[in-house]
Order: structure tokens, then sequence, then C-alpha cells
């Protein structure tokens, strides 16, 4: 994981070649029927991704990213098996709190669309380059302008950061005090906090200054470098997915299945 | 045969809305293909201007009032639609991570963003790129990352964007302010490579290596043409006109009575100075200007000076590399000492132990006998001032003022010496009229000044400078110069990191290093001397000029400066 | 054919029905497109200067919302570069740049942030932006204290305050029902009484502030008037603010009233360890008194304040900070309940858990969780902003449209 790609992890399996629009549809599809249909479907879909997961040699990886969401998860359980109210079923006693089963069923369906909606997210963020991903919006018709704040955002964070650190040294060498009372601690994030953004925004003239001079915006008709592939299976994957969250929709409108 | 003009400017005058004073007033110049121009003069001339002009960013993308006339390959820039100037006329700044395009993941990438913004068929842009690649000599860093590379590479990797997309003339706003003599040398190279290829160059410098290799020079002040001819002559002119001090080589020119359109020859220089008759009369003695007056720096309190030792200290990346291997030095109170070295030599690190920004792995740094590691670097920092390279990493109050003021209300210092410690300090950088303006309104050199002054203020019994002179222009370094003379009169000591060897020549001792170890350690002449020539040449570094054309005409001695120079060659 | 279906469920139906949870999903995501194209659509007439500048607002938003995140702060710290860019280019320019904020979080791998996951609050960040504009455009980061248009200000904060004093009145004389009855009938009618009142409370807000604005913060020209309001409202609202919280903690029938370790059928707590806080719900008048006077100790202090300098030109930045965290938080709430059930796993989850035990909801658990810490959170972005854009360089300035109106000399 760098700061510049993120969460992406080179490789060549199946996930990784399919084109990222087509991930990007299935991605919609998990999220819409984890929220939309009925709790059973949560399993099913779990252990679909995490057989995608699987073939596509990224289990590790994934399970090593499930510390992100961990504390999430557990909050959701925790707060809903012991605090929800009206519920009058007691499953168990640890002292003076005791567990709910609506209050534990509830925090399950909840866990579980976190997660579904998470390892879903992953799978899609370890096969796909936000680059990638932008360029084949760009070649939709999305604004290839926004792409390139996102990417160039993306780029600078880390940047910010480094200088965050840089500033921090200065700003001692100038006797700032990191110790002490709160009051003191909290003062000391003005002369911290003010030279990073500062210093930022005051580059932003010759930055500007820098994309002009490359013409970025003076021409419609912009091209693209990137080639993002898109194999001929995957115009099919697309409408099958598309078909599956109409699907979907019709199926949570209709309560057809409850 | 005269080769057409690319970029015509016609009696060019500038005025920015809310600024009375104009920015430029009344300049001309023509740059043909395949021609260098530099543009040089003291900050605020109207340098930048000129620059944004002749890119065409007036009025168009910078409100401005607009007099004359400029004329980019035919086109009138004032009319121009925005992108009419694509692909003819391309600018580039100082900072060298400004001018990536941030967005892209290799260099070949980022110098297919320009051609993506043209509109070129995906089809037609590998030959573009690879073509521009091998030209500027960067081929070698097409799959790097643009971020990953060091300042020089970036610049280059910025100019090769301007290029590839087909730019024949090439505007460039101090490009080598903030690199190393390295990276100095290869983007005057690169240029030279461009104008020789047919481009036109206008390159706005400080630079003396940089100016002096230019077919010509324009010289602006106050908005105005001082001088327009070959660098050597121009700057002469400057001199005598504005009295903007000229590189040492024109000085020496003038001096001994050559002519200073030939300065920057040296070999061509040394040989015509053996082969002058005349002595240097008391009148040509006298044309090396003192530097402009500055009033000097004076202590607000009285304090001991410090002894600083550093003993056989270690310092190691977490990667496990030493990037500080075992150095032992001394520093006694009433020394300057310049520490010079590539990019990677340690030098920073090892200044960087004496305020306990780093801690060492092994070894330990003691000021008058006791050890800096108990100590924070808040507390430290009233021994030992360091003032950083970038100024900008500082500031953030609202007034210069009250920034000159932070440290010593750190340190706990009385209202009353806050406000003589301020007065003080402004009063050594020239900036008192300045202390109510936001420091981000002033320009970077002198924003680098407010930050020095911040340091001063707060009385540190040692001095630490981090590049102190990128950046400046002539008046500036004189500043520094003196400020580091005051210091060091009055009993303390001056610590600088620099690679500007004129800078360098001024101080007493000088400490060179070469990856973790201190190769050479003396006073200048020692140092600079045609013994140390080789391993001087080891370290990337060349001695200051003066030092270089003595070695040249064969001279024993080492002279730094042009006095010393001529009387060396008078005694020959 | 059978339209039957077509109904939202009632309570209880299984049959025949639509779930207005699922309902409720799909506008969010229906609302959630639609914002996405009318900014996409927007996104055309910003300017190079604009885009570069939401780069770096992008960045600062993530790099000082991680600090927070380290710092383990009870704020996020995440709108700065929102706020900022809604003051120098427009509603639509800060909505975008919160989206894409959002967006970018749930890429990056931030140690101890949300991951993906928080994409799903994209529509909060925007909102927040789209309000910065607003009122950067009123002028809130520009006033000075004899501006004819801090009148309006006041009139709001009367408002709120009004508000707020309509909500303990009612306290003090019908009573809030109580939200944790088990009985499914008396539940509803309770939460139906509880809906009731605290539109009546939004109502009478809006009345007085409304009045006040015609009448007593009605200025047509500069006004010596102007700044001592100014000076009076801002500590004013530092009192009632004090007051009400004051009073909902420590009042006989208040927050500390219900924490007596026994519940009302006389079975034990288990609500902090079965504690008994009443002896904190301290009687009247003794404890209306007490409170009166830790609020006027706090105002006072206020106004000395505020009387320095310019210091009261903060009180119209702190209006709108406050509003705006109000809507983020009525906005968060919903995708909270409904995405997470409520909990987003921050340093707020204790709150949650305590407004649960309270007998609120899962949605007006997450709300009155956001009722807390956002509104803080906006109000110290939008203080931080004010700051920032008084000591931006005039270079900088002078790029945006909206640069030389917005920003206070």
């Amino acid at each position: 994981m760098s700061a510049t790609t993120g969460y992406f992890v080179a490789g060549s399996s199946w996930l990784h070649r399919r084109n990222p629009i087509t991930k990007l549809l299935g991605l919609a599809f998990i999220l819409l029927a984890a929220f939309l249909l009925p709790p059973i479907v949560l399993i099913v879909l779990a252990g679909a991704i995490v057989l995608a997961i699987w073939s596509a040699g990224l289990l590790r990886s994934a399970a090593r990213a499930m510390r992100i969401p961990a504390l999430l998860l557990l909050s959701i359980l925790v707060v809903n098996a012991f605090f929800f109210p009206g519920a009058t079923d007691k499953l168990a006693s640890l002292g003076p709190l005791s567990i709910t089963v609506e209050g534990l069923t509830f925090g399950l369906i909840s866990a579980g669309r976190i997660v579904v909606a998470f390892l879903a997210s992953i799978a899609f963020l370890f096969t796909t380059l936000a680059d990638d991903m932008l360029e084949a919006l760009n070649a939709r018709g999305a604004s290839y302008r926004i792409s390139f704040v996102i990417l160039s955002a993306v780029q600078m964070v880390p940047r910010m950061q480094e200088r965050a650190g840089s500033i921090l040294e200065a700003q001692q060498a100038r006797g700032l005090s990191l110790e002490g009372s709160f009051g003191r601690r909290l003062r000391a994030l003005i002369p911290l906090i003010g030279p990073v953004i500062l210093g930022s925004l005051v580059d932003v003239r010759e930055r500007t200054f820098a994309l002009e001079a490359r013409g970025f915006g003076a021409r419609p008709g912009r091209t693209a470098y990137r080639v993002v592939a898109d194999p001929p299976i995957d115009r099919w994957l697309r409408i099958l997915t598309i078909g599956a969250c109409v699907a979907v929709v019709v199926i949570a409108l209709t309560g057809i299945v409850r | 045969m005269t080769t057409a003009s690319l970029l015509e400017i016609d009696d060019l005058a500038v005025g920015y809305p809310g600024r009375s004073a104009a920015a430029l007033d009344g300049v001309t110049l023509h740059v043909r293909a395949g021609e260098q121009v530099g543009v040089t003069g003291r900050t605020g001339a109207g340098k930048s201007t000129l620059a944004l002009s002749a890119a065409g960013f007036l009025p168009r993308v910078v409100r401005a009032k607009l007099g004359g006339r400029v004329t980019i390959d035919g086109i009138d820039a004032a009319t121009a639609a925005p992108a009419a100037l694509l692909g003819i006329v391309g600018i580039v700044f100082a900072t060298p991570a400004n001018q990536l395009s941030a967005s892209k993941l290799t260099v070949r990438e980022e110098l297919a963003f320009g051609l993506e913004n043209l509109g070129v068929a995906r089809a037609d842009m590998d030959e573009q790129i690879d073509a521009t690649l091998v030209r500027l000599g960067i081929a070698h860093l097409g799959e790097r990352e643009p971020f990953a590379l060091s300042g020089g590479e970036q610049q280059r990797v910025a100019i090769a964007s301007i290029v590839a997309m087909g730019t024949r003339i090439l505007v460039l706003d101090e490009p080598t302010a903030q690199l190393d003599p390295a990276g100095t040398i290869a983007v005057a190279e690169l240029l030279a490579e461009l104008s020789r290829g047919g481009s036109a160059v206008l390159c706005v410098e400080h630079d003396p290596n940089v100016l002096g290799r230019m077919d010509r020079c324009l010289v602006l002040d106050a908005a105005r043409t001082v001088a327009l001819d070959r660098p050597g002559t121009a700057l002469a002119a400057a001199e005598s006109a504005v009295e903007l001090r000229a590189p040492t080589l024109v000085r020496l020119a003038l001096a001994a009575g050559l002519d200073p359109a030939g300065a920057f020859d040296e070999p061509a220089l040394a040989a015509a100075l053996l082969a002058r008759r005349a002595p240097t009369t008391a009148a040509t003695a006298s044309v090396d200007p003192d530097p402009p007056a500055s009033p000097s720096w004076a202590p607000v309190r009285d304090r001991d000076p410090v002894h600083v030792a550093i003993e056989d200290l270690v310092h190691r990346y977490p990667t496990g590399i030493d990037a500080v291997r075992g150095i032992s030095l001394t520093i006694e109170p009433g020394e300057s000492v310049a520490i010079l070295g590539e990019n990677g030599s340690g030098k920073t690190t090892l200044v960087k132990h004496l305020n306990g920004l780093l801690r060492p792995a092994a070894g330990r740094v003691l000021l008058d006998g006791d050890p800096t590691d108990r100590r924070s670097v808040a507390d430290l920092a009233g021994s030992v001032g360091f003032v950083f390279q970038n100024p900008d990493e500082q500031l953030f109050e609202r007034s210069v003022e009250r920034e000159v003021g932070f440290g010593p209300r750190n340190l706990g210092f009385p209202a009353s010496t806050v406000a003589a410690s301020v007065a003080g300090g402004l009063a050594a950088v020239g900036l008192t009229d300045q202390r109510a303006t936001n420091p981000y309104d002033l320009d970077l050199s002198r924003r680098k000044l407010v930050a020095l002054a911040g340091i001063l203020a707060m009385d540190p019994a040692v001095l630490v400078l981090d590049e102190p002179t990128t950046g400046q222009d002539a008046d500036g370094i004189a500043m520094v110069g003196a400020v580091v003379e005051a210091y060091r009169a009055a009993g303390r000591s001056v610590v600088a990191i620099t690679h500007d060897m004129e800078f360098a020549a001024r101080f007493g001792r000088i400490v060179i290093m070469r990856s973790g170890v201190v190769v050479a350690d003396g006073p200048p002449r020692e140092v600079f001397s045609p013994a140390h020539r080789e391993l001087l040449a080891s370290t990337g570094l060349t001695p200051p000029p003066a030092a270089r054309i003595a070695a040249l005409a064969g001279l024993e001695e080492v002279p730094l400066d042009v006095p010393d120079l001529l009387a060396a060659l008078d005694r020959r | 054919m059978d339209l039957s279906w077509l109904t939202i469920c009632a309570d209880g139906q299984t049959e025949g029905c639509i779930p207005s949870i699922q309902i409720a999903y799909l506008v969010a995501i229906a609302i959630g497109a639609v914002l996405l194209a009318v900014v996409g659509r927007r996104s055309r007439d910003l300017t190079t200067a604009v885009l570069t500048m939401m780069t770096v607002a992008i960045a600062i938003n993530i790099a000082v919302g991680s600090i927070a995140i380290a710092l383990r702060l009870p704020i996020y710290l995440d709108s700065i570069g929102t706020v900022l860019v809604g003051a120098l280019a427009g509603p639509w320019a800060g909505a975008l740049t919160g989206i894409l904020s959002n967006l970018i979080w749930s890429i990056l791998p931030i140690p101890g942030g949300a991951g993906p996951i928080a994409a799903f609050f994209a529509p909060v960040a925007g909102v927040i932006g789209l309000m910065a504009g607003f009122w950067a455009s009123r002028g809130v980061f520009q006033l000075r204290s004899d501006d004819v248009r801090v009148g309006g200000f006041l009139s709001i904060a009367l408002g709120i305050v009004g508000a707020a004093a309509a909500f303990l009145i009612i306290q003090a004389t019908v009573g809030i029902p109580d939200l944790a009855v088990e009985d499914p009938d008396a539940l509803l009618a309770n939460q139906t009484s509880f809906v009731l009142i605290a539109i009546a409370c939004v109502v009478a807000g809006v009345v007085v502030g409304w009045l006040a604005g015609r009448t007593v913060f009605a200025f047509t020209g500069p006004d010596p008037k102007i700044r001592s309001y100014l000076i009076g409202a801002t500590s004013i609202s530092a009192f009632a603010l004090v007051f009400a919280l004051l009073r909902l903690l420590f009042s006989p029938d208040g927050y500390f009233s219900g924490v007596s370790g026994v519940k009302e059928d006389g079975t034990p707590d288990t609500f902090l360890g079965g504690i008994d806080l009443t002896g904190l719900a301290i009687s009247d008048p003794a404890g209306l008194i007490g409170v009166a006077i830790v609020a006027l100790i706090v105002g006072a202090a206020v106004y000395l304040w505020a009387r320095h300098g310019e210091n009261a030109r903060l009180f119209p930045v702190w209006v709108g900070g406050l509003t705006t965290g109000l809507v983020a938080a009525a906005i968060s709430a919903p995708i909270a309940a409904g995405v997470f059930g409520g909990v987003t796993g921050g340093g707020t989850d204790a709150l949650v858990a305590l407004f649960r035990t309270l007998g609120l909801n899962v949605f007006q658990s997450a709300f009155a969780q956001g009722l807390t810490s956002d509104p803080l959170d906006k109000t110290i972005s939008y203080t931080v902003v004010f700051f920032i854009l008084g000591a931006l360089p005039i270079t900088v300035r002078t790029m945006y449209s909206r640069g030389e109106t917005t920003v206070a000399e």
C-alpha cells in the first residue's frame, strides 16, 4: 500500500483484468443487494465475495485489511446488543448489563451489511488503480477535470504530511514546546497547522500557472494517454450486472421475497 | 542572415491593480530562434512580470493593465485566445514540485499530460514523448514516479513536459533557485541544447553560472531596462549604472581593464590576465565596490558564548544506512564554519544534531561540556538557533513583527526584551519598514530574511543556517554575509550549510563532507588550493571563481576575491 | 392490476407493502445521484485556479482530519478545506470539494479512519460546502461589527435562543414525554408528542427570530448600537447555552434524575453499573439559582472578551458554523442509522449508548449524538477558516472572484 496508489495490490488475477466500470457496477449491485434485500442474502453475498477474493489470491491482504472496520463492527454489535430500546427478550446477562435478542439481531444485521460493503469495496480497491478507474469514467463522459482533482489530491496528501513533519521540526527549533498543559498543547496547534495550510495555499498560484502553461482545460477534445483494457467479456458482464441491479430494486419494492 | 524573432516585446508597460508603481515601464526585447537571453536585476525589478508577459499570461491569467505589445510567434498576446498560445510558448517556475501535474504515476505520463490537453491522437503520443526524453537526456527517468525525483530531475521533467508539446519558446523564472550546483549545471546545459535545436529561451536568473552561458542578458531595475548586451557587458554596465553588484568574473575583468564581454570564458580570461602587462592602478582597484552597507546586528542581551563539541557522531537511518559515520568536530566561540558537500553527503543530518532535531545512534554532542541528549529541541532552541531552508515551513503570523517575535515569546523573554529583539532582528535584515506586512505578501527572498530575523531575535549562542543564500539576489546575499560577520564579531559561532562557493569563501573555516565523513577541514585558502583540486572534484564541488582563475593562470596562491587575485597576479 | 402493494408498511404489517426503510434508502440514493449530476454539470464552469485550490483544500481536509483521528479528538476537523473553498469559490465548488474529499477518504488507507465506508457520508460533506458558500455570500467572514447585515445574524441567534427557551418552558410545565416506556401504544403516543414538541420549539424559534429581525434588529444604516448588540448577543448566547445545558442535566427531572439505578417497575437498572445519580438532580429553587449563577459568570466572561477589538465579529461566524453543524447532524443521522445502525466507530459511540438508554431509538440517538459533536466541529472549522482568510496573501485572494468580497479586512 503506497500513499499514491492506496490499497492497490499489483497482480494479474481475473479481477485485476476486468474493466473498472464493470467492477464499479458489480460493487453497486452488491451494495444494493446488501441494503435492500432481506438479511439472509448477506450470507450468500459475503460467501461469494470471499470466494472471489480467494480466487484472486488476495485473501491474506483482505484479512489484514479487516482491521480497519474492526472497531466499527465491534461498536455496532455491542451498542445494539446491550442498548436496544424496547427490547424484552433477554439472552444473557454479564453483570449489570444484559444482551437482548432484538438488539443482537439488529446489531448482527447492521454489522453484516458493513462487512459485505467493506469486503466488496476492498476487493475493488485492491484490484483497481484510481487512475484507471477515473480514465475509464472519463471515456464515458465524466469530467476529466474532476478526475484530475481527485488524482492530484491523492498525491498531495503524503506531500502535506511530510510537510507537516518538517514544520513540526522548524517550529520546535523556534522554541515551541509540545509538552505541558492541554491548553498549551491546543495553542501549539496553530503554529503547526498554520504553515501547513497557508504554505499550501500560497503554492496554489504557482501550480495554477504551471497547469495553465500545460494547457489544462484550454481546449475541448482531450485525449488520453492511459489505455484502460476492456476485454470483450466485460460488456456482457456489465449488461448482466445492470439487469441484476434492476432485479434487486424490483424485488425490494414488491416484497416478493421477504 | 537574421532569423526571425520568435518573441517580440515592444515598449511593454505593466501595472497591477491596486499598486501605484508600474511593474514594467517601457521594456523592449526581441528573442530570436536559437537564442538564449537571460534576465536579471534586483528583487522587485520586474523580472517575474516580464516572464509572465512573455508567456502570454498577462492580462488573460493575471489581471493587469498593459501598454505596448507582446508578440509571440506572430500572435498578439493581449488578444490571443487561451488555446492559441499552447504548444508555442511555455513557462517553468522556481519550485520543482509545483510544476508537476501531481496526477500522473510516471514521468512518461507526466510528459503526456500536455499532449492530452492539446488533443494529440494517442497513436502519436509515444513518439513525441520518446523523442523528448532522449533529447533532454532523461530517458532513464521514464518510469520513475515524479515526486520521488530530486529537485534537479524534477525541473528537467518540467522543462521536458513543455518541450514535448512542441513548444519552441521557453520562458523560465528562476529555474535553478532551489537546486544544488549539479542540478543547476544540468538545467543550464539543457537550455543550451534546446537553443541549439532552434528554440528561443528567455531565462530569469540570479546565478552567474547560468547567466554567463546566455547569448545576451537583459538587466532590469525599477521596471526599466538598464542594459541589454552580452552577459559580461550588460552586467558591467548595470554595476556602474545602478550599483547592482556584478559577478566576480565580470568585476575581475573590469578591474584588470579587460573587456567584460569575455569574462565568462574562464580559460580565455586567465590567459588575458597573464598577458596583461599594466599593473593594477589605484583607479582600477577601486572598481570593487563594498557590499551595500547593511545595519549590522548587535546582541540585545548579554550571554556567554558556547563551545560546541561533536564526538564520534554516528547517525543511522531507519533503513540501516549510516548518514553520518563517526564525525568529531569542535567549534569555538567566534568561529564561522561553512559546511559543503553534495546532496546526500550528510551535512544537513550532521547539523540537525546540534539542536536536537536528530539524535545520534552513537557518539554525542556537547554544548559547553553538557551533552544534549537530555534536552528537548525547544529547550536547545535557546542556545542553538536553526534557520531552515524553506521559510514557508515556519511562517504563520499575520505580520512580520509578530512572526519575528514568535521565537522570543516561546523562550519566555520579558515583553521589553521581545520588542528590542524584534527591532534588532528586523534592522539586521533591512525589513524594518515591512513590520506590519503579512509575511506571505512578501516574495520568497524576503520571506527567507524574515525567517532569519526570527532566529536572530532569539539571540542564540550558536547560529546555524541551512542554505541561506538560495534564491537571494546580490543585495540579499550581502545582507546575510554582514549578519554572519556581526555574529562572529560578537564572539558567537556561526555554522552554515551552503553550496554557494563564494559565500563559503567568506567564512573562517570550511568543512567538506562526502558520504558521511569529513574529507577536508581548514581555512578557505587551504581547502580551495590546487593541491586539493582532485579531492574537491570528487565531492562534486568547484572552487570559487577567483580561485579557479588563479589555478588556470598557474598561480600558487589561493585568492578568495578580486583584489586578492589582482595582487597575486601583480606579484608574479 | 393490483397495486395495493404500493402502500407503505404500517407497524407490524408484513404482507403487501413497502418497508419505509427501503424507500428511504432509494430516496437517499436518488438524491445523491441528482446532487452528483448537478455538481458535475456545474464543474464545467470552474476555472483552473479553483480546481487547484480544491486539490489543496481536499488535501488539507485529509491531513488535518488524520491529525484529529491520531489525537483521538471528539471532533472531526475534516471540513476546513471544504468551508474554505465554499467561501472563496462559491457553494457548488464547496460542495464538490466536500464530496471529493469524502470519496478520497474512502479510497486511501488512513489508520483509524473508517475506510471505504466513509463514502456513505458524501452527501453530508456536500451540504457543508453548500452552506459554507451560502453563508460566505451573506458575509459571515467579512462583517465588521458595525455592519447592517449583522441584524440578520442577531435575529437567527435570537431565534435559536427562542427555540431553546421554548424547550425549557415546556420541560418545566408540561414535561418531556418519557421515551423509555415499553408499552408500544404508549411509546407511539409519547414519540408523537415528542415530535410535536420539537416542531413547536422550532416554530417558536422561527417566530421569535422573524419578529426580532423586523423590529429590534432592523438596522438601516451604520449604527453604534450594532456593535453593542453584537457584544451583548455573544455574551447572552454564551449564557443561554450554558444555562440550557446545565438545566438539561441538573434539573429535577433532567438527565440525572433518570439515572436512579432502578427502572420504573422496580427492577435494577443496568445503565452505568446501576449507579444512583439522582442526587445530582438538584431540586428547585436552589438548583435553578445555582445553574443561573454559573451561566451568568460564563456570560460575563464572554462579554468582557467580546469587547476586545474585533472579537465580536466572530459571532456571525459562529452562527454560520452552528447552523451548518445542525444541518450536517440532521443529514448524517439517517445515514448513520440506516447504514451503521446508528454507530460510527469513533469517539462518539458512548454518546449514542447514552441516548439509547434514554429511550431514543436508532435514528433519534444518532441525531442526538450528531447534535453534540457536529455543531462544535463546524463552529471550530468556520473559526479556523475565518483566520485563514485573514492571513491569505493578496496574490492568492485575487485569483478568486469572491476573494475580495468575502474576506475581512
